[in-house]
């Protein structure tokens, strides 16, 4: 987790210093970005956030963005985007994220619609600046950052469930699961009982089977995105009129109607 | 999570019937037991005509608990009942067969003899 705030933390100073050595290139930015249009604040850092005006210094940099100057290839496409915002002249509180000025290549957690879809490519520099360009919402990396857990959970829980097929189990189902034993490598055991209980916690989430063993009743917890699951059938679905079935670890025979 | 005064079934054919733990074995000072520790136990109730009669200080090794028992891979198995079975200096049980079902980490706790009488390796 601290590894991913670090690289949140570099791709953002990653994301300044290529933004303002390529607009420094094109040679017609000039001074144009060091201020932040404000004729008080002339001293303001160009890579960083004004902390009098509190203007992201990226927008400003993108306002005077030429639309006609060569662009490097691998940010074509977020180039192009920008450029028909600063001809348009959408105002200051469009937060840009640096990493779309990156062009990266790994998996977008929700930061922008614009890598996601082929619609921007097509449309690169043939749009006539009245046209409406398609509307590209860009995440606050800040905001992102503070349920980055959720994210990180949700992400986690579509991988497994795109691998495997996960079924819905609820509370009074009758499930017979097949589970793969770590020491016993030879063969899956097998687990009959009523779920009596589910907790969902995103990737964490539990049931519990009860069942009767050798004349023992036995409660087990798995989780259910385990990959030691291998195979989850459900047999029968007993009416319940509650989601914890714990009433059952006294009665006998309760439910068999 | 057995203390002093506890009261267990016994899970074998030794001939008790009940044990009440009285002491845990292994480090100094502790407060409770699980599965695969060994207290010492008295014989609260005994089958008559059996080698073992009440009242009798003997060995046992916790086998069910109804405190569940934490796996790595973030299982749990919990018991309807707590129970042990009786075992000598060595840690053979002094029974020749097992009831009920017994949890795997008793195997590696060199309690192999007990776990291959057992019905059910859960």
């Amino acid at each position: 987790m601290r590894s991913l705030i670090g690289a949140l933390v570099r791709r953002q100073t990653l994301g300044s210093s290529s933004v303002t050595a390529r607009l420094q290139s094109s040679g017609r930015v000039g001074a144009s970005f060091a201020n932040c249009g404000n004729e008080n604040h002339r001293f303001c850092s160009s890579a960083s956030n004004c902390p009098r005006c509190s203007k992201n210094h990226f927008l400003r940099a993108f306002h005077h963005f030429p639309s006609g100057s060569p662009r490097p290839s691998t940010s074509e496409l977020k180039s192009g985007s920008l450029a028909k915002f600063g001809g348009s002249g959408i105002s200051s509180s469009l937060n840009l994220s640096p990493w779309s000025v990156l062009g990266t290549s790994f998996p977008s957690r929700g930061i922008s619609t614009a890598g996601s879809s082929d619609a921007p490519t097509s449309q690169d520099s043939s749009i006539p600046f009245d046209d409406v360009p398609p509307r590209i919402k860009f995440k606050r990396m800040d905001k992102t950052a503070r349920n980055i857990m959720q994210i990180l959970n949700r992400e986690a829980v579509e991988e497994v469930r795109t691998q495997r097929e996960v079924p819905d189990i609820r509370p009074g189902y009758i499930v017979q699961l097949k589970v793969e034993v770590p020491e016993n490598k030879r063969r899956l055991s097998t687990v009959k009982g009523i779920v009596i209980a589910r907790r969902n916690a995103g990737i964490n989430t539990t049931f519990r089977i009860r069942r009767q063993v050798a004349g023992v009743g036995v409660e087990s917890l798995f989780m259910l995105y385990s990959p030691n699951i291998k195979e989850v059938k459900i047999l029968d679905k007993k009416k319940v009129r509650r989601a914890k079935l714990y009433y059952l670890r006294e009665k006998m025979n309760a439910l068999s109607k | 999570m057995i203390q002093p005064q506890t009261r267990l079934n016994v899970a074998d054919n030794s001939g008790a019937r009940e044990l009440m733990c009285i002491r845990i074995i292994g480090t100094s000072n502790r407060r409770y037991a699980h599965i695969g520790d060994v207290i010492v136990a008295v014989i609260k109730e005994a089958i008559p005509n059996s080698p073992l009669e009440k009242s009798e200080v003997i060995r046992a090794v916790i086998v069910r608990t109804c405190k569940e028992l934490k796996r790595n891979n973030g299982m749990k198995i919990r018991y309807d009942d707590n129970a042990a079975v009786v075992i000598d200096q060595e840690g053979n049980p002094k029974g020749t067969r097992i009831f009920g079902a017994i949890a795997r980490e008793l195997r590696q706790l060199n309690f192999t003899k007990i776990v291959s009488l057992a019905p059910e390796v859960l």
